[in-house]
């Protein structure tokens, strides 16, 4: 597989919720991969976060609107509370969600290119998401034709009329072609293998499934589900690493479960363009490894109350259990727990609850 | 000499250990486009209508046949399980058969072709969703992953990587697409042209909509369970009885820790049903499953069943106590239940399979 040549593409002139979405990259490295972007995401506003060495200039291409937060932007903006934002690891791109003032979010690695369809064409990976986002999710019944709302398909016999309305997305989690997004022990086993299979669906996640949620290509709604979007600790001082989305995931599905919210996952792929190292994953994972058995009964578990009516109010309960049932997994679950009352506490600050929804 | 090549058939994949099941009123002509992937098969074909009528089946196919003389005769006063005048008749073939697995196919799908132009083999596809394991109890973002090309993503637990066994395949359609009556009515020219290129499981703890038009499974396993149950001929409602079969089928899968798929094969329906006979026939059906879907989404079997007939028994005697109070049909249905299990037995009971089989039938 090839990604797509974008060579030449026009700037899209009706770019989509162009002022309510707020594109989120972390990087360590210059963003020359926005060029090939050019035509689907110039119109939109960056938020860049710099991770590792704050003297380092970051290169952005030249006609990109964006603002860009160091380590130093971070510690100055949170003070004491930058401590739940994670240093030397993608995680730290939830800052970005944070500092956000839009409504949506669509967060891309800086190695992913756009990917072709079958038919060659160039996918407009960002379009996807917001066709995903802005009609309804089928959490409670699954339908065989995938999604029900795109031109085409619909409900199928059998699906009971009264689910048809659907519920509200709140995630569009996107996939990758070429580089598929593997642990460290598959990487090793299997380090030739590319996904070329592009499945042409988007589909609901059942209510009561967990997924594997990957942080490459992913686009929320904010307003929806923005405080339960944090990526945890990891990297630097941490004992784990690449457990940031999954961690994200776990949380935002339970909580997106108990709002009656949805969450879908297939199209947009985009192409991913380069494996990171096995030997040096492994070392990141090794814990998490272990850990998520233990974590995911507990989140296969988990119920929230009924006076948990926001997201915050989820979030928070769900780090009390979180003390409560994994501390004894390992003492990093108890900093953990407190992180992410932390982050709540700075995502209150920055986004205060009576603003919250204006304009 | 090219003839002698060509006629040396491959043996397809399970050849002696699966029937294909076709119910019809109708000859079957339709075998002629499948004969490349059928022939080798053993059909149990079963008469749905007025027994006199003689169906023509295509030469070379080898087949058993039942009308409803036959399945009054086998079964006795058990034969009120089965349907009549409604493709749901097509279950008494599940239960006659003596293979460990099922493929049943509707006389209106013709074989479908890929996106490259390929004519796919429908059969071979499930065969092969049933011979590889399910992931029921978590969601692989690559769908199946045992998959040529494919496997579980970074974050999918371990402990989980081995699945659970399949016992169901459900394939889908290309052409007409399995509408109900209002949505035909709406959208009378849709067609479904979107090959989805996936087989996923349907993870535990949730409901879909069982199609068997194109539908495969393991007898042994969940064979009990599929039961189409009552409709067409003075019965209040048609068209549900795979929806019914489906509803039972994912409910014990899920007591059972076992698989159910979706995706793959897709076949070619050729043609839609009139809306308005249908809408007559769903017309119950629309409202009680309202009803119907909150009961088996909050349904808890208890550990103490432990196998299929069991589980299947005490669902009929919780339809009875929870749905008959939407319907008397329920409690119809439910006696139709605890009928085709005692049938189910007696044609597959374990010390009877010897004397029973009516061995070396074509």
């Amino acid at each position: 597989v090839e990604p797509a040549n974008t060579v030449g593409l026009p700037v899209n002139p009706t770019p989509l919720l162009k002022d309510e979405l707020d594109i989120v990259i972390p990087t360590i490295r210059n963003l020359d991969f926005l060029e090939m972007w050019r035509p689907f995401l110039q119109p939109y506003h960056l938020i860049i976060v710099q991770d590792g060495d704050p003297s380092k200039k970051i290169h952005v291409p030249e006609g990109y609107d964006y603002e860009l937060y160091n380590r130093n932007d971070i510690n100055r903006i949170l003070g004491p509370k930058a401590s739940c934002i994670s240093f030397k690891d993608s995680a730290c791109r939830c800052f970005g969600y944070m500092v956000s003032k839009k409504k949506y979010i669509f967060t891309i690695d800086d190695d992913c290119f756009v990917a072709k369809d079958p038919s060659g064409k160039a996918v407009n990976a960002l379009e996807q998401h917001i066709k995903n986002l802005l009609c309804p999710s089928s959490p409670f019944f699954f339908n065989t034709l995938y999604d029900p709302y795109r031109e085409g398909a619909d409900f199928v016999r059998g699906y009971p009329f009264s689910l048809r309305e659907g519920v509200s997305t709140a995630v569009s989690h996107g996939l990758w072609l070429n580089i598929p997004d593997y642990d460290a022990p598959t990487q090793l086993v299997k380090p030739k293998e590319r996904n070329t299979r592009y499945v042409d669906a988007v589909m609901t996640i059942p209510k009561g499934t967990l997924f594997p949620m990957c942080g490459m290509n992913l686009a929320f709604d904010r307003d929806l589900i923005g405080p339960a979007m944090y990526f945890g600790l990891m990297g630097d001082g941490q004992p784990i690493g690449r457990y940031d989305d999954m961690w994200a995931g776990w949380c935002i599905k339970v909580i997106c479960d108990h709002l009656s919210l949805g969450v879908k996952t297939g199209l947009p792929y985009i192409y991913h363009s380069k494996a990171s190292n096995p030997f040096v994953n492994l070392k990141k994972e090794y814990k998490g490894i272990f850990w998520q058995e233990e974590i995911i009964p507990f989140f296969q578990n988990a119920k929230l109350s009924k006076e948990a009516v926001t997201v915050q109010q989820c979030y928070i309960e769900l780090s009390k259990m979180v003390k409560e049932k994994l501390s004894s997994l390992d003492p990093y679950f108890d900093k953990l727990a407190d992180a992410m009352v932390t982050w709540i506490e700075a995502w209150d600050e920055l986004n205060p609850p009576a603003a919250s929804g204006k304009a």
